[in-house]
């Protein structure tokens, strides 16, 4: 994010001076150089939409929908797992918040939450922020899960190995059968068979390896505004 | 009505169908999906049934988030991973298959297939500002409500261990890849 163009010179100089400093310092130094907490200082400018004692949300200034909001604790964490419970309560009830808002606002029917913990999994940025994106139909957002096929043995494996960390009990039984969860057609079919016709989302390979959002069609059809509740009866709650 | 009977996650908490279960309290349960984006992904489900994210109660949503936080940290640690995605699909334009609302933690590895990628779109001030304008408008006189921090299943249930600075732990040394 804040990355200046710099000589390889200084980048290696950067580098080494980076690898002797003390987490301590470490830690001082990537809060100095966090464009976020410049941000969150009010140092840099930005738009933000809700503030309160522990969070701050901006309008990405390079969103993937309109209304891409970065949720963020106004502390400095590089990571999720260094983030107090406390913390991530109040972080996850504002984003529940702002997702709502956005849907009645932005005439929104649903919203994607996004979080990356390192590099490998996206993330850009040195201060730990959520990702809150609103969604509509046809809104050339892709994201894709492949769908990998686990050997029983590996799953196994590893159930038992993060139940351990986790301090529950996995317990041992022999391997089941696990039915393979229905692919997206299917799922689809039998959990939202009463919305209307037209809501159901065309997907004409029903095997599908990837999960995609909505196919791309050159005329969206129209949409009536669609609260909260409206959205809910899509799937059949209350 | 869809009811909980033809809930395919409902079951798997009623252990209806059987499961990969990794961690479990008293609000939330943590399932290994076994056709997951890459081995260890998981999906952390609260145990009562609510189709969307702005149906489930405050201290059910916080409990499932902190347990995916958990969950997580727990990747990290037991599969070496570099990264890892908590990642919500929260209505059908939003990619939701399932109607009980869900948490995805993919455990990431370089090259893997996986596309969680943001791709930027190019709006207007003007669009920017009337984003701008309408959410602050529709957020006015909201806030975060103080939540009432007893029912904390996932806190109490497992102790938090904090991150240590400690040289050797994987958390720095990811910090220090973070440009």
């Amino acid at each position: 994010m804040a990355e200046q163009q710099m000589s390889e010179e200084q980048l290696k100089a950067l580098q080494e001076k980076i690898k002797q400093m003390s987490p301590e310092e470490l830690k001082e130094f990537q809060k100095k150089q966090c464009i976020f907490c410049q941000i969150v200082s009010g140092n840099v400018q930005s738009k933000k939409v809700y503030e309160d004692e522990h969070v701050l949300a901006i309008l990405d200034i390079n969103p993937s929908n309109p209304g891409h909001l970065l949720v963020m604790p106004k502390e400095h964490y590089s990571i999720m797992p260094q983030i107090p419970n406390e913390e991530i309560e109040h972080i996850f009830l504002a984003v529940k918040m702002l997702s709502n808002a956005s849907l009645r606002a932005l005439e929104v029917q649903g919203s994607n939450v996004l979080v990356a913990n390192g590099v490998t999994a996206g993330q850009r940025a040195q201060h730990f922020m959520v990702h809150l994106i609103p969604r509509k139909d046809n809104d050339n957002l892709v994201f894709e899960l492949p769908q990998k096929t686990i050997p029983e043995k590996q799953l196994l494996e590893i159930a038992e190995k993060l139940a351990k960390n986790l301090g529950s009990r996995h317990e041992k039984k022999e391997p089941v059968q696990i039915p393979q969860i229905p692919k997206q057609k299917e799922i689809i079919e039998a959990e939202f068979d009463e919305s209307a016709p037209g809501k159901k989302p065309a997907s004409e390979e029903p095997e599908k390896k990837t999960i995609k959002s909505m196919p791309k069609t050159k005329n969206p059809p129209k949409k009536n505004d669609i609260d909260l509740d409206d959205i809910a009866k899509m799937f059949g709650a209350k | 009505m869809k009811s909980k009977e033809s809930c395919l996650l409902c079951q798997i908490v009623a252990d209806k169908i059987p499961s990969y279960k990794v961690y479990e309290d008293d609000l939330t349960l943590a399932v290994l999906d076994v056709n997951g984006a890459n081995p260890g992904h998981c999906f952390v489900i609260p145990k009562n049934h609510y189709p969307i994210l702005e149906q489930v109660p405050d201290n059910e949503l916080s409990n499932s988030f902190i347990v995916a936080n958990k969950i997580s940290s727990a990747i990290f640690e037991v599969l070496k991973v570099q990264g890892t995605n908590i990642f919500v699909r929260n209505g059908i334009p939003a990619g939701q298959i399932v109607a009980h609302f869900m948490i995805n933690v993919i455990p990431r590895r370089e090259n893997d297939n996986i596309n969680l990628q943001l791709t930027p779109k190019q709006l207007s001030e003007e669009e920017m500002s009337t984003v701008e304008l309408k959410l602050k408008e529709q957020l006015k006189g909201k806030g975060v409500e103080k939540t009432q921090r007893v029912q904390k299943s996932a806190a109490e249930s497992h102790k938090q261990e904090p991150i240590t600075d400690d040289e050797d732990n994987y958390f720095m040394r990811q910090l220090r890849r973070i440009p």
